[in-house]
């Protein structure tokens, strides 16, 4: 796993933004294939896996600390699992659950998330309280 | 590229400008070599897991699960399967001594151990795997037919709980949808490779804010799948629960870090050379912003399932026994949030077990035992029950060695120890129907793995305190993989030797289905057990009476005259149905609950009782109706 890394460049950054912004609109757009196809059941697997968590977490402000990456990419899933089951709790509690109304919920979550700055875990980042002396420094 | 870095801190590797190859790196080598890890040597780390996945699917076809018998899966796996094993051990232990510099030979390794272990009966199998998987298959269909959650509603059978903790049958709900499968008894068997793959990197990354060794990381990622044959990674809230306690528990080591509170752990020279520095200390404010980060994660884990906030709750609370970790406010909060549960979504059934744990408070030994009763019986149970005896002494004492010979990195890993160790007092409390024992282990394994693998990794480059004898070195050199290779083989019983109990053929469930489906809306299921598959199929309509899940007294005593017992227990007025299947036969035998030749001398007494009708009698089992006069 790559370490100490700046973020991704900014065209790469909202190449994922906006991929990730899309995810869920993708993973709706397919329930429109017959059901059990694979290119239903993928996308919609793996969107509401993925898509929430890596749309709150991924886009990190500033330099990244080690392991920072890791952790994103290991709290996607239960990030978006867990914002996946009170979604569809929610809409079981107001009588209003639908395969369509499951989907549409969180990939405007989604779409909304990736468009701002990840959240902020402080010991992610260098935003975390330093001990004297620990000053960022430039290095090529 | 100019490259924001942070600096170099005494005694703080984790901001370290350069990082420095840990342990495992080949010397000479350099992570900036990582991506383009290729050629010769990599060619040589992947062969092994390519020959493995070769034998693994050659020994697919071969693979006679139709036809189990006394030993589960065991005596059905074909040599190849074996031997796939032990080359894909062999291919990580390989992995292991490039850990540092080629990471994702490990983790490709331990995603193939994974599907080599769990992957076959998701390949294989034609109907679900274990009964208790499609009573939550059941479960999902119930919610998906109400479009609504009923909490207050009285089932029999406690199953009004699945409304109560519903979170995962309501996501599955919108995974059913969103999928168009008819159910998810299509995608069920896959649960312990998806959950497994899911688990794997929140452990990675709590071992790797312990440990900068990634030969250790490893090993404990390895260990902790081989160690983890408790089967509660199948279809069903705990699995899922599981993930995201662990994913919080990840959170709170590497962001919750009190100012000040590390201590000696912060100098270069005194933790353990394996030991990771601290995760840097963040401020009341920053770890205020990180509960309300993890509120969504802690009101899911509640939504989702009754016991494992109580774990969390427990750990966090050990955790505050820390100077490092004590962090009054989250305790507070997701206390503050399972009460909120328990008393509004879950209040049925919480008020319920609050009655009853008067009862169970304290009775240690009834709490701490494996099943609702009778002792395992048969060939392969009993062998199935001796190594899970077995693999628990062995995580046990492994762990134990770690605690004596490595201090110090215990030292820096405490919490993960107390996160094993947190759960046990729950014994005292109640017993969860039997289960748990299950999950004590279940939730002590994460920290009990780590702890293994540091017994069996010695620190790399040692100096001066932290010198390791290359005796010791030696000695751990085969340790490790006959180790590894003893897990293994304890595994394989552990998970596959009851495996007969947990094969369904798809005529049993055929004939369970459509028998349910006439039963009129009232009716009143009996069975032996409930487990057995579809046993819960429109169980929102019916009544049902497991009647053997009792003592062996008790069954002893029903076998003298099984239709007396029964008919004289039924209320006025009662359409019941007797469903008598093949799984409850061997299920009933293997737990002991019925003593041998008991479930087919009950089959016989109630077909010849003038009192039972016989409505359809297949290879798989046998109905009968019963009208009270």
């Amino acid at each position: 796993m790559s370490e100490n890394r700046q973020p991704a460049l900014p065209a790469r950054r909202t190449l994922i933004r906006a991929a990730l912004a899309l995810s869920g609109w993708v993973a709706l757009a397919a329930t429109a294939l017959p059901g059990g196809a694979p290119l239903r059941w993928i996308p919609g697997l793996l969107f509401v896996c993925f898509g929430p968590g890596l749309a709150l977490l991924y886009p990190q402000p500033g330099p990244l600390r080690p392991g920072a990456r890791l952790e994103a990419a290991a709290l996607a899933a239960p990030v978006g699992l867990s914002l996946a089951v009170l979604t569809a709790t929610a809409l079981f509690l107001v009588r209003s659950f639908s395969g369509t109304a499951f989907l549409v919920t969180l990939a405007a979550l989604t779409t909304l998330a990736s468009a701002l700055p990840g959240l902020p875990l402080p010991a992610a980042t260098r935003g975390a309280v330093e001990r004297a002396g620990a000053t960022p420094v430039r290095r090529r | 590229m100019p490259q924001h870095v942070p600096a170099q801190v005494e005694g703080d590797t984790a901001g370290s400008a350069e990082p420095v190859p840990p342990p495992g790196a080949v010397p000479g080598e350099t992570p900036r070599r990582v991506p383009g890890a290729r050629g010769p040597r990599a060619l040589l780390t992947g062969l092994p897991l390519l020959l493995a996945a070769a034998l693994w699917g050659l020994s697919l076809p071969h693979i006679g699960f139709r036809s189990m018998g006394e030993y589960g899966l065991l005596d059905r796996l074909p040599v190849t399967y074996y031997l796939s094993l032990l080359v894909l051990t062999a291919g990580f232990l390989a992995a292991l001594r490039r850990a540092g510099t080629a990471p994702w030979w490990p983790a490709l390794y331990c995603a193939g151990l994974l599907m080599a272990l769990k992957g076959v009966p998701a390949v294989l199998y034609d109907s679900e795997r274990y009964p208790w998987a499609s009573k939550h298959d059941a479960v999902v269909n119930h919610l998906l037919a109400n479009g609504e959650l009923r909490p207050d509603e009285h089932l029999s059978g406690n199953m009004s709980a699945y409304d109560q903790w519903p979170g995962f049958f309501t996501l599955n709900g919108g995974l059913v949808r969103a999928f168009g499968a008819d159910g998810a008894a299509t995608y069920l068997n896959w649960a312990p490779i998806v959950l497994g793959l899911l688990t794997m990197p929140v452990l990675i990354l709590i071992y790797r804010t312990f440990s900068e060794d990634r030969r250790l990381v490893w090993t404990a990622v390895w260990i902790f799948q081989l160690a983890n044959w408790v089967g509660q990674d199948y279809f069903a809230p705990q699995g899922l629960a599981y993930l995201l306690h662990l994913a919080v528990l990840a959170v709170v080591v590497r962001h919750f870090v009190r100012p000040g509170a590390a201590g000696r752990l912060r100098s270069r020279s005194w933790p353990d050379p394996a030991a990771a520095a601290v995760p840097p200390p963040t401020g009341t404010r920053q770890r205020a912003v990180c509960v309300v980060v993890l509120v969504p994660l802690l009101v899911a884990i509640n939504a989702v399932h009754q016991l494992t906030p109580v774990m969390l709750c427990v750990t966090l609370l050990a955790f505050s026994l820390t100077r490092r970790y004590r962090n009054l406010g989250l305790l507070a909060v997701a206390g503050a949030l399972m009460l909120a549960w328990d008393l509004t979504m879950g209040r049925p059934l919480f008020t319920e077990t609050l009655g009853t744990l008067r009862d169970s408070l304290g009775q240690l030994t009834q709490n701490s035992r494996a099943g609702y009763a009778g002792q395992l019986t048969g060939a392969g149970p009993e062998l199935a029950g001796r190594a899970n005896v077995l693999m628990v002494l062995a995580v046990a004492v492994l762990a134990g060695a770690a605690l004596l010979l490595r201090r110090r990195l215990v030292h820096s890993a405490l919490p993960l120890l107390l996160a094993s160790v947190a759960p046990v007092p729950l014994f005292v409390v109640n017993d969860y129907g039997g289960e748990m024992l299950f999950r004590v282990y279940l939730f002590a394994l994460p920290g009990a793995a780590f702890f293994a693998a540091a017994a069996l990794v010695p620190a790399a480059g040692g100096t001066g305190a932290h010198r390791v004898r290359p005796a010791v070195r030696r000695i751990c050199a085969v340790a490790l993989p006959v180790t590894l290779v003893a897990l293994l083989a304890g595994f394989m019983p552990s998970y596959y030797g009851k495996e007969r109990m947990n094969y369904t053929p798809p005529a049993e469930t055929a004939l369970v289905t459509r028998t349910l489906d006439r039963a009129p809306e009232g009716s009143l299921i009996l069975a032996t057990t409930g487990s057995f598959p579809q046993a819960l199929h429109r169980y929102d309509r019916l009544e049902h009476w497991f009647f053997a899940e009792q003592e062996l007294p008790e069954n002893v005593g029903m076998l003298k005259d099984p239709a007396g017992y029964l008919s004289t227990r039924l209320p006025p007025a009662t359409t019941a149905y007797v469903i008598l299947t093949r799984t409850q036969d061997i299920y009933t035998a293997g737990e002991g609950l019925l003593p041998p030749g008991g479930f087919a001398a009950l089959t016989r007494d109630l077909t010849a009782s003038p009192l039972f009708h016989v409505v359809e009698r297949t290879g798989y089992g046998v109905v009968l109706r019963y009208d009270s006069p």
